[in-house]
C-alpha cells in the first residue's frame, strides 16, 4: 500500500534558479527594448499594416514611371520646337510677319492710352500723308471691329 | 519607492525612465518567478518577462489607479503566460497533454531538481493540473497571495478560487502518491 502524502509535509521552496546576475541585468535589457520601441514609433512606415505597405510599393513604382515618362516627353518636345525654330532664317521670319500680321483693335486701344510725352518725336511730327502711307502698308482687310 | 510616487514620476517626461527602471527593479523577481513556474524554461520566462514590462511601459499611462499596480502587472503576466502556452499548442498542433509532456521533460532535465526526488515529484504533479488551476495553486502556495488579490488578477470569485486551490492540493497529493 502506498504511503499517504500531505502537501504540508513537503518543504516549500522554489526549485528553480536563474543565471548569476540575471536580475541585475534585466532592468537594463528592458530599458533598451523600451528605447527601441520609442524609436519604432517615430518611424511611421514600419508600423503601417503590412499588406498596405506591400500594396503601396507597386503603386509608388508605377507613379514614378509615369512621372518619368511624362517629364521626358515634355522636355523632348520643347527641345524639338526650339531646334525647328533655330532652323528658320531671319528673312523667312520677316516675310511671315509682313504677310500675316494684322493690327488688332486692342493695338489702337493701347495707342490711345499712351500719353503724348511717351510717344517718340518722329511719331508725333508725322504728316497726314505719311500716316496714310503707313496705314496702307498694313493689311486692313482682316481687321475685326 | 511607493507605487504612487513611481506613477507620478513616470507621468513626468524628465523622470519617466528613472521611474520605470525602479518599477522593473521592484517587480521583476515576482513577475519572473510567476512566469517561470508556468513555462518552466528560463529562456521562455526571460522573453515573457521582458514582454510583460514592455506592455507595462506602453500602457502605464492608461493605468487606472483604483487597482493596485502589482495586481495589474500580475494580470498582464498571467495573460502573457496563458497566451504563450496556447500559441505553443496552436503552433505545433499539439494537444494539451503533449505540451504538459514537454514541460515535464524540462522539469526532469532541470539540474536544480536533480537528486531531490520529493521536489521533482511535486513539480511534475503541479504540471498535471489544468493551466488555470496551476496558476491558482502557484499564486497561493508559492507566492502566498491573498485570495482577494488573486480574485482581482484572475477575475474569479474568492469562493471559486478557494475551491480551486483545495481541489488542486488534493489532486497533487494524489498524483504524488501514485507516482
Amino acid at each position: 500500500m502506498k504511503k499517504e502524502v500531505k502537501l504540508s509535509d513537503i518543504p516549500r521552496r522554489n526549485p528553480y534558479q536563474v543565471p548569476e546576475g540575471y536580475f541585475d541585468r534585466l532592468p537594463m535589457r528592458v530599458m533598451e527594448r523600451t528605447a527601441a520601441r520609442e524609436q519604432e514609433q517615430v518611424a511611421w512606415l514600419p508600423n503601417l499594416w503590412r499588406p498596405l505597405r506591400l500594396a503601396m510599393a507597386p503603386l509608388l513604382l508605377l507613379l514614378l514611371v509615369f512621372v518619368g515618362v511624362f517629364y521626358y516627353s515634355m522636355t523632348a518636345g520643347q527641345e524639338k520646337q526650339l531646334m525647328n525654330l533655330a532652323r528658320v532664317s531671319d528673312t523667312e521670319i520677316v516675310d511671315y510677319l509682313s504677310a500675316y500680321t494684322t493690327i488688332e483693335t486692342t493695338d489702337f486701344a493701347e495707342l490711345n492710352t499712351l500719353r503724348e510725352q511717351e510717344l517718340p518725336a518722329d511719331v508725333l511730327n508725322v504728316s497726314a500723308t505719311a500716316a496714310e502711307e503707313e496705314l496702307e502698308y498694313y493689311n486692313l482687310n482682316n481687321i475685326d471691329y | 519607492m511607493e507605487d504612487k510616487e513611481l506613477l507620478e514620476k513616470f507621468a513626468q517626461p524628465e523622470s519617466r525612465n528613472m521611474a520605470f527602471n525602479q518599477l522593473v527593479r521592484k517587480y521583476q523577481e515576482k513577475i519572473y518567478w510567476h512566469i517561470r513556474k508556468m513555462v518552466i524554461d528560463h529562456d521562455d520566462a526571460d522573453d515573457l518577462t521582458q514582454d510583460v514590462f514592455l506592455k507595462v511601459w506602453k500602457n502605464l499611462d492608461n493605468f487606472r489607479q483604483d487597482a493596485q499596480l502589482y495586481t495589474w502587472i500580475y494580470r498582464i503576466a498571467t495573460n502573457e503566460c496563458l497566451s504563450f502556452l496556447s500559441s505553443k499548442k496552436r503552433k505545433f498542433f499539439l494537444p494539451l497533454n503533449d505540451v504538459t509532456a514537454e514541460l515535464m521533460e524540462k522539469v526532469e532535465a532541470s539540474p536544480e531538481l536533480a537528486g531531490d526526488e520529493v521536489q521533482m515529484k511535486l513539480q511534475k504533479a503541479i504540471l498535471r493540473l489544468p493551466e488555470k488551476q496551476r496558476l491558482v495553486f502557484n499564486m497561493k502556495y508559492f507566492d502566498e497571495m491573498k485570495y482577494e488579490e488573486m480574485s482581482e488578477i484572475l477575475g474569479t470569485s474568492v469562493g471559486a478560487l478557494k475551491a480551486s486551490y483545495h481541489i488542486a492540493v488534493k489532486k497533487i497529493e494524489e498524483f504524488i502518491k501514485r507516482d
